[in-house]
C-alpha cells in the first residue's frame, strides 16, 4: 500500500496530464468549431465570442468529457446550447418568406430557365458567389439552419447532430431536407434577381 | 403519371437527398441508380446537386480569424 501523500501527488499529476491532453485536443479542433459557429450566428464577431465562451465552458468542465468519445461533437453541443440559451441567434432573418418552401429541383430549374437550355452544372455553380451562399445560409430559419450547418458544413452524421441538438434523428432528417430546400429557394432568389 | 401509378422522375426527386446522403436501403439505391443511368433529366439534376453541395461546403469554409486560437489558448492559463 502506498503512502497517501504520494498517491495523492500521483493522482494530481495524472489529472494535470489528462487536462493538458484535453485542452490540446480541444484547441486542435477550434478551427472546425469556428467554421460551424460562423454560420450559426450572424457575424464573425458573434462567432468569435461564441467560440470563446464555448472554450471557457469546455476548459472549466473538461472532466465531464468522456475520453475516447467524439470531442468535436461535445464542443459543438456546448456551443449550440450557449447559442440557444443566450438568445445569440441572428435576429435579421425573415422567418415567413423563407418558409415558402420550393421543391428539390427548384434552383436547378430556375437556372435552366434563365440559361434557356440544359445547364453545364459546374459552370453555372461557379456563378454563385461565396457571398451569395453565406447570405442565403443566413436567411434559413434557425431550427433548419442549425441542422443544415452541422450536417452539410460540419460534416456531422445524423446521429451526432441529433445528439448535439438534443432532438430525435427523424427531426434531424426532416429539418435537413426542408433546410436544404429553403436554402436553394434563397439561392434561386439571389441568382434570378 | 406512368402506367405504374408513380412518375419515376418524381420518385427520383423524392429519393435524391437520401441518395446523396447514402441513407437509402440497398434496393432503393439500386432503383435510384438504374433510373439515373437511363434518365438524362434526373442525371443533370443529380450532378447539379453533387456540385452544389461541394460548393456550399467550400464557400462556407471560412478561416478562423488570426489571433482567435491564441485567445483560446490563453483561456487555459486564465482559468487555472
Amino acid at each position: 500500500m502506498s503512502e497517501p501523500t504520494s498517491a495523492q501527488t500521483r493522482r494530481l499529476a495524472e489529472e494535470a496530464r489528462d487536462r493538458v491532453r484535453f485542452e490540446e485536443e480541444a484547441l486542435e479542433l477550434s478551427d472546425q468549431v469556428y467554421r460551424v459557429a460562423r454560420h450559426l450566428v450572424g457575424s464573425r464577431e458573434a462567432a468569435e465570442d461564441l467560440v470563446q465562451e464555448t472554450y471557457v465552458r469546455a476548459f472549466r468542465s473538461w472532466q465531464q468529457y468522456t475520453p475516447g468519445t467524439n470531442l468535436r461533437a461535445w464542443l459543438l453541443r456546448i456551443l449550440t446550447n450557449l447559442n440557444i440559451d443566450r438568445g445569440r441567434r441572428q435576429q435579421r432573418t425573415p422567418q415567413t418568406a423563407s418558409l415558402d418552401e420550393k421543391g428539390d429541383y427548384y434552383l436547378y430549374d430556375k437556372l435552366e430557365e434563365r440559361e434557356g437550355g440544359p445547364l453545364d452544372e459546374e459552370r453555372v455553380i461557379e456563378r454563385l458567389s461565396q457571398d451569395s451562399i453565406v447570405d442565403a445560409l443566413a436567411h434559413v430559419p434557425h431550427d433548419f439552419r442549425d441542422v443544415l450547418v452541422l450536417v452539410d458544413i460540419g460534416e456531422f452524421s445524423y446521429a451526432d447532430t441529433a445528439q448535439i441538438l438534443d432532438i430525435p434523428i427523424g427531426t434531424v432528417m426532416s429539418r435537413l431536407h426542408r433546410g436544404r430546400r429553403i436554402l436553394k429557394g434563397e439561392l434561386a432568389e439571389e441568382v434570378t434577381k | 403519371m406512368s402506367a405504374y401509378g408513380v412518375d419515376p422522375c418524381e420518385k427520383c426527386e423524392e429519393m435524391m437527398q437520401d441518395y446523396l446522403d447514402r441513407e437509402l436501403t440497398e434496393a432503393e439505391m439500386r432503383e435510384a441508380e438504374s433510373h439515373l443511368d437511363t434518365c438524362s433529366y434526373c442525371r443533370r439534376r443529380y450532378r447539379f446537386e453533387v456540385s452544389l453541395r461541394r460548393y456550399i461546403r467550400t464557400a462556407a469554409n471560412e478561416q478562423m480569424p488570426v489571433g482567435l486560437k491564441q485567445k483560446l489558448a490563453a483561456l487555459r492559463i486564465e482559468l487555472q
